[in-house]
C-alpha cells in the first residue's frame, strides 16, 4: 500500500448552501420522525434505540457522516457533524449519533459503520478514561475488567476500548453487557465485563482525536438542546398570564431569559469554534475543544434547570418536556469528564501556548 | 474600479501621504490630528460608503473594508468614520442642509470638539424623563437645566444635547435634539470626582443659553428619534472596549494577563485558582466568538442576536477579572499607591468595571433591551408612558 493510500483524504468542504441544504433536510427529517411523543416512546422502551428512526437516519447518511467516503460513508468533518448535532440535540435526537462518530475517527474502514449495519460503542480507559471507575486492562494477548458508563453498549455489535495501549475491538458475544438505570434515558449507558482476545485495530495515538470529535459533537448537542429549551421557555413566557400581564413582561423572568440568551449563544459560538478548528487541524485546537466542553455542558446545565424555574408549576409535571431536557443536560456534562475537568484542561492548553 | 485598483489607489495615496502624527491624542475635544483627518476628508477615504457629494466615495460595505484595512496596515487613522464616528453620522441623518455642510467637514477632521448632553441627575436610566429646558425665542432657543456623566465637556465645542421643548404632551414626544455651542457664558462645567479618584466626567450647568435655529436636528419634538440613532451608535463601540489597567504597562514582570498574574504570585498550581482563572480567561474568550460569529453572520446576510450580548458580556467579564485578580493577589490587593502597581490595577479594575456595567445603560436595562427587541418580550407597563409630562411624578 502506498503512502497516499494511507492517508485519509481530507473531510469534503461543503460550501454553505450545502450545508444549509444537509441541516434543512436533517431538521426536516427530525421534524417528522423525531417528534416529542417519538422520544418518550422510544426512552420507554426497553432498548432507548429506535432501529427504524436509525434506518432514516443512514439513509439520510448522518451516521456515517464522518466516514471517509472510501469506506462508504458521507466524508464529511467537524463542521458539519456539530451543526448536525445541533439539530439532533434540539429535539432530544435518542440515537447514538456520538458514539458513532468517535468510531469513525478510531477505526475509519469498521465494518458496517457507515451502513449503519454495525453499531460501536466506545470504552474510554486508562488516560482517556472519564469515570475514575473502570478497572480494563490489555495484557498477555487479552483484555480484561470491566469499562462503565459506556454509551451505546447494549445496542452495539461492538465494543471499540480506547486504552493506553491501542484501540480494541470486542465483539459484545465477548462481553457481559448490563445496563444501567440511567438518569437521562435519551442517553443509555451500561458497563461492560470484557474477557476477551486483543485484537488491535487502531494505535492509541488516534484516539485523543476522536475523544476530541465526541466533545465537538456533545458540545453541538448541548448548544442546540439549550437553544430550544430557551426558545421553549421564551414562548411560554410570551403566552402564560398572571395578574393580567404576560409572565415575560416581568423584569425578574425577562432579565433571566437575557442571560440564558448569553449562555446559549456562547455556546454555539464555542462548539462551532472548536468544530471547525478541529476540522482545520489548527495547533490551538485542544484550548478551543476544552473551552466548548465546560461551556456548552454549564450552558446547557443552566438554561435548562433556569428554564424549569421560568416556566414555574407546569414544567414540574412530568408531562412538560422541561425535564427531559435538564436530564439530558445533566449526562452530557458527565460524559467524557465533567466541566472542572475541561476547565483545569483549558488553562493548561492555555500555559502550552504560551 | 476593481477591489484590485481600489488597493493601489488607497495604498498609493497612502505611500504619498502619510508621515505619521503626533504621539498624544484624546478621544474628546479638538483632535492633534486634524490636518491629517482633513487630508483623509478631502481624499474622501474617511467616510468611503457615503455618496461621492457628501464627503464620501459611495463604496460598497466590502470595498469600503479595503480601505479600512489599507489604512490599518499603514497604522494610518481616519478611515471608515461611517461606521465609527458617533456625532458625524448623527449630523448627516438629521442636520439641517445648511448646518451640516458646515459642521460634517469639521467633525470628520477632528477640528471641533464634542460632548453629549443626555444624562441628567433626575434621567438616567429612564432618560426620557429629561427636564432641561429649551424655550422658543427669536432666532432659535434659550436652554436652562443640568446634565452630568458628560465626557469632555471642557474642551468641547458642541454639546450633542437632548432638552425638552413640550411639556403638554407624554414625555418621548416633548424632546428635541440640538448642537449646543459649549463656549458661552450660559454653560458652565465643574469636573465630577469618580469613584476610581480620576475626573473624566463633567456636570454641566446651562442657564439661558441659546442655540441658533438651525442647530436643531430632525424636527421639533422628534428628538427621541434622533437619540435612538445616536445610541445605537455608542453601545455598538461598548462591546468591543474596554478598558486595560491605568498603570499601562501591567505588572511588574509586564505580563498583565490572568495568567500571568498567576504565575507571577505562584497560584498557578492551585486548583481552586486554577478554576477561576480558567473560566474567567472563557468569559473573554466566549465573547471574542461571540462578535467574530455575529460578524461573520451579517456578513452573509442573516441577522444576528448576538451584537446586543456584547455589553451585557463584558460587564461580566470585566467584574470577573477584577474579582480574580483581587484572589490572586490576597492580601497585596490591600494596597494602592504607585509602589503597588499589581494592586493599583486590581483596585482600579474592580471599580472601573462598572463603568460598563453602568455607563451607555446600565445591565439591567441592557437585559430589558435584549428582552423586548431580541426575544420579544413584552414591555414593563409604564404608568408615565401616555400621561402629559407635566404631570408624571418626579423625586
Amino acid at each position: 500500500m502506498t503512502d497516499t493510500l494511507l492517508r485519509p483524504a481530507p473531510p469534503a468542504a461543503l460550501t454553505h448552501e450545502e450545508r444549509s441544504a444537509l441541516i434543512d433536510s436533517v431538521r426536516r427529517l427530525l421534524a417528522d420522525r423525531c417528534t416529542e411523543g417519538d422520544v418518550r416512546r422510544i426512552i420507554d422502551s426497553d432498548s432507548g434505540h429506535d432501529p427504524a428512526l436509525w434506518r432514516a437516519l443512514v439513509d439520510l447518511g448522518i451516521a456515517g457522516l464522518t466516514v471517509p467516503e472510501a469506506h462508504g460513508g458521507a466524508g464529511l468533518g467537524a463542521t458539519e457533524l456539530e451543526l448536525v448535532m445541533e439539530e439532533a440535540g434540539a429535539v432530544l435526537l435518542p440515537a447514538p449519533l456520538v458514539s458513532a462518530a468517535i468510531a469513525a475517527t478510531l477505526v475509519p474502514d469498521l465494518d458496517g459503520l457507515a451502513t449503519g449495519e454495525r453499531i460501536a460503542a466506545v470504552a474510554f480507559t486508562g488516560r482517556h478514561g472519564w469515570t475514575g471507575r473502570d478497572t480494563v486492562t490489555v495484557a498477555g494477548g487479552r483484555v480484561t475488567g470491566t469499562a462503565r458508563f459506556v454509551a451505546d453498549a447494549a445496542i452495539a455489535d461492538t465494543i471499540l476500548v480506547a486504552a493506553d495501549e491501542g484501540v480494541f475491538a470486542v465483539e459484545v458475544a465477548d462481553a457481559r453487557i448490563t445496563p444501567l438505570p440511567v438518569f437521562d434515558r435519551t442517553r443509555r449507558m451500561a458497563d461492560v465485563a470484557i474477557d476477551a482476545p486483543a485484537r488491535q485495530v487502531a494505535d492509541a495515538g488516534v484516539i485523543a482525536k476522536a475523544r476530541d470529535i465526541g466533545v465537538v459533537a456533545l458540545a453541538g448537542e448541548q448548544a442546540g438542546g439549550a437553544r430550544r429549551m430557551l426558545e421553549m421557555t421564551v414562548a411560554y413566557a410570551r403566552d402564560r398570564h398572571q395578574f393580567g400581564r404576560a409572565i415575560g413582561s416581568f423584569q425578574a423572568i425577562k432579565h433571566m431569559a437575557a442571560d440564558l440568551l448569553l449562555e446559549s449563544e456562547s455556546a454555539t459560538s464555542a462548539a462551532r469554534d472548536a468544530a471547525r478548528q478541529l476540522a482545520d487541524g489548527s495547533t490551538t485546537a485542544d484550548a478551543a475543544v476544552a473551552l466548548a466542553a465546560f461551556a456548552c455542558a454549564d450552558a446547557f446545565v443552566r438554561v435548562a434547570k433556569d428554564g424549569i424555574q421560568m416556566h414555574g408549576g407546569i414544567a414540574f409535571t412530568w408531562d412538560h418536556p422541561a425535564h427531559l431536557y435538564l436530564r439530558r443536560a445533566r449526562s452530557g456534562a458527565q460524559l467524557f469528564g465533567d466541566s472542572d475537568r475541561w476547565r483545569d484542561r483549558y488553562l493548561a492548553a492555555l500555559e502550552a501556548q504560551a | 474600479m476593481t477591489d484590485d485598483e481600489l488597493r493601489a489607489e488607497v495604498e498609493a495615496w497612502l505611500a504619498e501621504h502619510w508621515r505619521g502624527l503626533p504621539a498624544h491624542h484624546e478621544s474628546f475635544g479638538r483632535d492633534p490630528r486634524s490636518a491629517w483627518l482633513a487630508e483623509v476628508r478631502d481624499a474622501g477615504w474617511a467616510v468611503p460608503r457615503w455618496p461621492t457629494d457628501r464627503w464620501g466615495r459611495g463604496l460598497s460595505n466590502d470595498q469600503a473594508k479595503i480601505v479600512e484595512r489599507a489604512f490599518a496596515a499603514a497604522g494610518a487613522p481616519g478611515a471608515g468614520q461611517d461606521r465609527t464616528n458617533l456625532w458625524a453620522n448623527t449630523a448627516l441623518a438629521h442636520a439641517t442642509e445648511g448646518f451640516r455642510g458646515q459642521i460634517v467637514p469639521q467633525l470628520l477632521a477632528g477640528e471641533v470638539g464634542m460632548c453629549l448632553l443626555y444624562s441628567e441627575p433626575g434621567a438616567g436610566s429612564d432618560l426620557a424623563a429629561i427636564r432641561t429646558r429649551a424655550d422658543k425665542v427669536d432666532g432659535g432657543w434659550r436652554v436652562t437645566g443640568q446634565k452630568v456623566w458628560t465626557s469632555g465637556a471642557a474642551v468641547a465645542d458642541y454639546g450633542m444635547l437632548i432638552a425638552r421643548t413640550d411639556w403638554d404632551v407624554p414625555k418621548h414626544r416633548g424632546i428635541s435634539f440640538f448642537f449646543l455651542p459649549m463656549k458661552q457664558p450660559g454653560v458652565e462645567v465643574r469636573p465630577l470626582r469618580q469613584i476610581t479618584d480620576e475626573a473624566h466626567f463633567s456636570e454641566v450647568f446651562i442657564t439661558e443659553a441659546f442655540v441658533p435655529d438651525d442647530h436643531l436636528l430632525g424636527p421639533l419634538n422628534g428628538g427621541w428619534g434622533v437619540l435612538q440613532t445616536a445610541l445605537a451608535y455608542e453601545r455598538s463601540v461598548m462591546g468591543d472596549a474596554a478598558r486595560g489597567p491605568r498603570s499601562g504597562a501591567g505588572g511588574p514582570k509586564g505580563d498583565y494577563s490572568l495568567l500571568g498574574l498567576a504565575r507571577e504570585a505562584g497560584r498557578i498550581d492551585d486548583p481552586v485558582v486554577r478554576q477561576q482563572v480558567a473560566q474567567a480567561i472563557a468569559w473573554r474568550a466566549l465573547n471574542r466568538l461571540n462578535t467574530a460569529r455575529a460578524k461573520a453572520e451579517l456578513a452573509q446576510g442573516t441577522s444576528s442576536p448576538i451584537m446586543s450580548l456584547g455589553k451585557l458580556a463584558m460587564s461580566r467579564i470585566l467584574h470577573e477579572e477584577a474579582r480574580v485578580r483581587t484572589l490572586l493577589l490576597g492580601a497585596e490587593s490591600l494596597l494602592q499607591g504607585p509602589d503597588h502597581p499589581r494592586a493599583e490595577d486590581a483596585n482600579f479594575l474592580t471599580l472601573n468595571a462598572y463603568f460598563t456595567s453602568i455607563g451607555g445603560g446600565t445591565d439591567q436595562i441592557q437585559r430589558n433591551i435584549i428582552g423586548e427587541r431580541v426575544l420579544d418580550l413584552p414591555r414593563e407597563p409604564e404608568v408615565d408612558r401616555t400621561l402629559p409630562f407635566r404631570e408624571v411624578r418626579a423625586g
